[in-house]
């Protein structure tokens, strides 16, 4: 660190401005000639990103720890007289690094050279090809032809790790971040290497099945086409895809997703990097919340069993409701849903409890499971918005669903608007609800409470219309549309504006982002929640999120 | 309007009728609709005519409108070639040498085209600039009532496309230039076929020239007809055949000399009145120059390689790619992401059909272009018709129209 | 070539020409909005300039490419020189909300249609252009297709023909 000079009195304009006072937890080095600071204990590899310069890597990953078996990421460095894997070398202050010179990038070239020696020629039929990274960085840096002629070593081909992952021996490229995954973000050793040399091979640990709950991050890890997602594979074709960002509905958690889509159909989940939420990774269970989005969708506005038009459904539920309200209103319940995002609630709570002033509030949701906590991300909360009702309701507005219970076996109940598909009571207490005067549910899937309602209006699910939830910790996080909703199906906030239009309520949107913005002047808990800028779809090869 | 229903059903004669005040005068609107044999690849125009004199004209085009820039936005810059094919569709490998020669300037890829390439794409140019000449003068002779020269001509078009069908599969829709090369080699007996089509040509050139240049009727229907200066030329931004028929020494070929141009013979015709028989004049001529420049392209031709040898920009051979990872990681990066043209803009433009076809590139570092806009001669010089035509008979239409030679696919992009 | 023509823009219109560039053989001029028209009368009374004929107009927009710059479309004009054989393009750069410019089609006529084309296609208006109407597309087109913003499957609502045929009763 610099001792600053004792600076003379004179505060002349031509005086040098003062050294600035260097950080002692930050080194600063020289990549390629560009300088950068960055704090210490930073590796090479990270310091030249921050640089603005790609370092080709296979095994390094940034939320792994470093195993430096790839050797892809060498670079020299000056004062050392071989060759440093940059993603094992720490950032020392005044390094000079290069990575563009003779050396280094023959190393690289040479490492590519023999990774692709015993690659099988699987690209048109393996599902990685357009997201691999053995591809990319082959076109990038290599691109020279092949000087070996031998045959190539076989191994298996269609290993059956578990319960979700089909391995392909010949594909792997050994860089062992599956196995640094299993160890240390599920925590259960499940994967080894064996043999060595070119037979050196990935397999199952001894008695043991990759079925840890956070198996399908290794196929997200592996920068070839080894590991295979059994629910994936053969399916589409990465780089057809389109990328949304989201957020997982699977539990309260909350991960930050990125929804892989094409012509308004998902195909399939991955995590996207947040620092404070999930890092790097999800659970398997997340990933197939895409699959309700196409079962018993609710596509059309329902009364009493029969599909009807969104104007006669509207002027039907107009008139239970205004039936109800000019009776006892203290006998009209409102559920709102832990499964659907803040808006929608927002919405339904504005319309039912500061207009028409109701008192009647329980949320539901699906039950919770105990067994399915840990402390890695699964949570045993499987309702992704359970802070947010609660932030908009109250603590105690929004009643524990055994208090629905009490209600609908008392007979207290001669209405109910619902928000989600679920009813958390007993067979009993069911049968009651679904012989009120009044079930107006607004749903996107025809199950559960949704089938016998008097009027269904059929709502959009969670990638089909922007908005916000939060999660346990409060974090208010944005959801964008990725799919449009099928058939006739709207957001809730806007069905919900469509039932107060006709019942002459003050409560109308003409988009999530003027609900958003009223409910974070309305909410305390939302007053730091921010509604992001507007995503356009980017094509998967662009997004450089895989591979 | 007076009493038509009288004098219609009352069976009066026209010289019996009051001039002033029984026979109609206002103006009539026509449409002279985007259906119409003489409106070549569907253009409208409304014309206002008191008689049969045109007073007003406005000239609609875009019933062909393809989007082709929307859709090359989302293709890679391999798969735009079909498009440019589309555009001009009587010189379609024109379109795809000058497309492929501005993604190549983006390359920096100009200087290191291969010998024979670039005489190769200097012999297909200029076939299709022949073809593209008989279709014009062949149409327009029909329009005019000279149905032989048109079947002439397309009998002799027919001999090219048949050629270009061995060298690329297809009649029309070439696809035959790729970015650093062409797709094949020419086929071992295209010279030989292409000099003797050349001369049978020499023949019907003659037949043609022997009907219809000093033939009465098509002399008083083109002559005189749809003049334009050569300050309003100029001003209009016309090039090709219409710029040189109103005297104005300007193509590209000689101008900017690009590919192995500079390296042939032959002269540019000029007209002097700039009215349709120049026009025609014109356009017979550079035929014969296009002959003359084929011939010394056919004797000059190198052997050599007909792609550039840049990992960048050319596909590996088949049989690497299906036998080594490595050739198949190439072909495969190539056909998804597709050539990643470093970030920047750059316009190139060579002679057309009808002009100077240009195209604007701009790439932002992807595999597909950021933008593709296409200079069309086509709809340059269909903005100057409008104001042709006013004062012409509406039969004018049909040379004014034939001889500017506006290719519907070009025009509309 | 036409290095010459940017330094004598440049020392004529001083800080109205906000940058130019060369690139690829190019040369390029950056004009500012309000100058354009002097600067366009210039390039074509100047005796050395001479700029008498049009090449095209075109615009890019560069939504989202460039998160530094504020201006989000920039329209180009390509002119040429018939006896000086040189060649330049201007561009003018737009505020995403301010889309429009003066029309160049009084000095040279050629720009008349490709105006109308760059206001079909982006939407950019052309203050003095005579006849600015869509000239590829239908006049009930919705939106500016060539904008990054219009998805290329985006439907448009079927136009009913002009008057209804009625039906003559015999």
């Amino acid at each position: 660190m610099s001792t600053e000079e004792t600076k003379t009195t004179d505060k002349a304009a031509d005086a040098p401005p003062p050294e600035p006072v260097k950080d002692p937890n930050s080194v600063t080095l020289t990549i390629d000639g560009r300088e950068v600071t960055v704090p210490k204990g930073t590796n090479v590899i990270e310091a030249a990103r921050k640089a603005g310069i790609e370092i080709s890597s296979f095994c390094y990953h940034p939320g792994l720890p470093i195993a430096a078996n790839c050797r892809q990421c060498l670079v020299s460095i000056e004062k050392s007289p071989k060759l440093q894997p940059s993603c094992q070398a720490i950032a020392g202050d005044g390094m000079v690094v290069h990575t563009t010179d003779e050396h280094s990038k023959l190393a690289r070239r040479q490492m590519l050279e023999f990774t692709l020696v015993n690659h099988p020629i699987d690209c048109p039929i393996c599902d990685k090809a357009g997201e691999c990274r053995l591809q990319q960085l082959y076109f990038d840096f290599d691109n020279a032809p092949s000087r070996v002629n031998t045959p190539k070593v076989h191994k298996s081909k269609r290993v059956d790790l578990g319960p979700t992952i089909v391995l392909d021996q010949e594909r792997c490229i050994l860089c062992t971040r599956c196995i640094r995954v299993c160890d240390e973000v599920a925590g259960q050793h499940q994967l080894e290497m064996s043999y060595r040399g070119n037979k050196e091979r990935l397999g199952t640990a001894p008695g043991a099945v990759l079925d840890n709950p956070y198996s399908l991050n290794t196929v997200d890890v592996c920068p070839v086409g080894a590991l295979t997602s059994k629910d994936f594979r053969f399916t589409m074709r990465a780089w057809e895809l389109t990328m949304t960002p989201s957020v997982c509905t699977g539990c309260a958690t909350g991960c930050n997703i990125e929804v892989h889509h094409k012509n308004d159909r998902v195909w399939r989940l991955i995590p996207r990097h947040n620092p404070d939420v999930n890092d790097y990774w999800m659970c398997d269970e997340g990933r197939f919340t895409y699959k309700p989005l196409r079962a018993d969708r609710a596509m059309a506005p329902v009364i009493k069993g029969m599909p009807a038009v969104m104007a006669d459904a509207v002027d039907e539920a107009e008139k239970r409701l205004r039936a109800a309200l000019d009776g006892d209103k203290n006998r009209i319940g409102v559920v709102v849903s832990t499964q659907h995002n803040n808006e929608d609630n927002y919405a339904l709570a504005k319309l039912s409890r500061d207009i028409w002033e109701l008192t009647r509030f329980y949320k539901s949701g699906k039950p919770v499971e105990p067994d399915r906590a840990d402390d890695i991300l699964r949570d045993e909360d499987v309702n992704p918005n359970r802070a947010g009702v609660i932030a908009i309701l109250g603590e105690g507005v929004a009643a524990i669903p055994s208090i629905l219970e009490k209600d609908l076996l008392a007979g207290e109940l001669s209405t109910l608007i619902v928000l989600g598909h679920e009813l958390p009571v007993s067979e009993a207490a069911a049968a009651r609800a679904t012989g009120i005067d009044n079930l107006i549910v607004i749903a996107d899937r025809e199950i559960g409470i949704a089938e016998h309602a008097d009027v269904l209006l059929p709502s959009a699910a969670w990638a089909e219309a922007n908005g916000t939830i939060t999660n346990r910790k409060g974090m208010v996080q944005r959801m964008h549309a990725a799919v449009t909703p099928p058939g006739e199906a709207q957001p809730g906030w806007l069905l919900v504006g469509l039932l107060a239009r006709a019942c002459d309520a003050a409560v109308q949107y003409d988009t999530a982002k003027l609900v958003f913005n009223e409910m974070k002047g309305a909410v305390e808990a939302f007053k730091d929640a921010d509604w992001g800028r507007p995503h356009l779809p980017i094509q998967l090869r662009f997004a450089h999120s895989r591979g | 309007m007076g009493n038509l229903k009288s004098y219609v059903l009352g069976r009066k004669n026209v010289e019996d009728l009051d001039a002033n005040e029984e026979l109609p005068q206002e103006l009539m609107t026509i449409n002279m609709g985007p259906s119409h044999p003489a409106m070549h690849g569907t253009v409208r125009i409304v014309l206002t005519v008191d008689g049969e004199r045109v007073v007003r004209s406005d000239v609609q085009p875009g019933y062909l409108h393809r989007c082709f820039e929307k859709e090359s936005e989302h293709a890679t810059y391999t798969q735009v070639f079909p498009y440019t094919d589309r555009l001009n569709y009587v010189s379609p490998l024109l379109n795809n040498v000058g497309y492929a020669m501005a993604v190549e300037k983006l390359l920096d890829l100009t200087d290191e085209i291969p010998e024979r390439l670039q005489y190769i794409r200097v012999i297909i140019g200029e076939i299709s600039r022949i073809t593209d000449h008989l279709t014009c003068i062949g149409a327009s002779a029909m329009e005019l009532g000279a149905f032989t020269a048109f079947l002439y001509f397309l009998k002799a078009r027919e001999w090219f496309y048949t050629l270009l069908e061995e060298l690329s599969g297809a009649r029309l829709t070439h696809s035959y230039v790729r970015i650093g090369g062409v797709a094949n080699d020419l086929t071992d007996d295209f010279e030989e076929k292409t000099l003797h089509i050349l001369d049978e040509l020499e023949t019907v050139m003659h037949e043609v020239f022997i009907l219809i240049n000093n033939n009465r009727i098509f002399y008083d229907r083109m002559a005189g007809v749809g003049t334009f200066s050569r300050e309003d030329a100029i001003s209009h931004g016309l090039t090709g055949p219409c710029l040189r028929a109103s005297g104005v020494d300007y193509d590209v070929r000689k101008d900017f000399p690009y590919l192995v141009y500079d390296r042939f013979e032959f002269d540019v015709p000029i007209g002097s009145e700039g009215d349709c028989y120049d026009r025609y004049l014109v356009r017979m001529e550079e035929i014969r120059q296009s002959m003359r420049i084929l011939r010394q392209a056919f004797e000059q031709l190198p052997d050599g390689p007909v792609k550039v040898d840049d990992p960048r920009v050319a596909l590996p051979d088949k049989p690497a790619t299906y036998n080594t990872i490595e050739a198949m990681i190439r072909h495969f990066k190539h056909i998804v992401d597709g050539i990643r043209v470093p970030a920047g803009e750059g316009y190139t433009f060579i002679e057309g059909g009808n002009g100077e076809l240009g195209f604007f590139v701009v790439s932002d570092g992807t595999g597909r272009p950021y933008k593709c806009y296409v200079r069309s001669p086509s709809f340059v010089t269909l903005s100057t018709a409008s104001k042709t035509i006013e004062h012409h008979l509406i039969s004018d239409i049909v040379p004014i129209f034939g001889m500017i030679n506006m290719i519907g696919g070009e025009c509309d992009k | 070539m036409a290095q010459k023509v940017l330094e004598a823009l440049q020392k004529k219109f001083g800080d109205a020409i906000t940058a130019t560039e060369t690139n690829h053989g190019d040369e390029v001029a950056y004009v500012k909005r309000d100058k354009l028209i002097e600067v366009a009368t210039y390039l074509r009374d100047d005796s050395a300039m001479a700029f008498d004929s049009p090449v095209f107009v075109t615009c890019i927009d560069r939504m989202g490419n460039d998160p530094g710059n504020e201006y989000r479309f920039a329209v180009c004009y390509q002119l040429r020189s018939v006896e000086k054989r040189h060649r330049i393009r201007l561009k003018i750069e737009l505020k995403e909300d301010d889309v429009k410019l003066p029309s160049l089609a009084a000095l040279w006529p050629g720009f008349n249609w490709q105006e109308r084309e760059t206001f079909d296609m982006y939407g950019i208006k052309f203050e003095g252009h005579e006849d600015l109407r869509r000239i590829y597309l239908y006049e009930e087109f919705v939106g500016y297709p060539l904008r990054k913003d219009y998805p290329k499957d985006k439907r448009q609502p079927l136009v009913r023909r002009h008057g209804e045929a009625k039906r003559v009763k015999r």
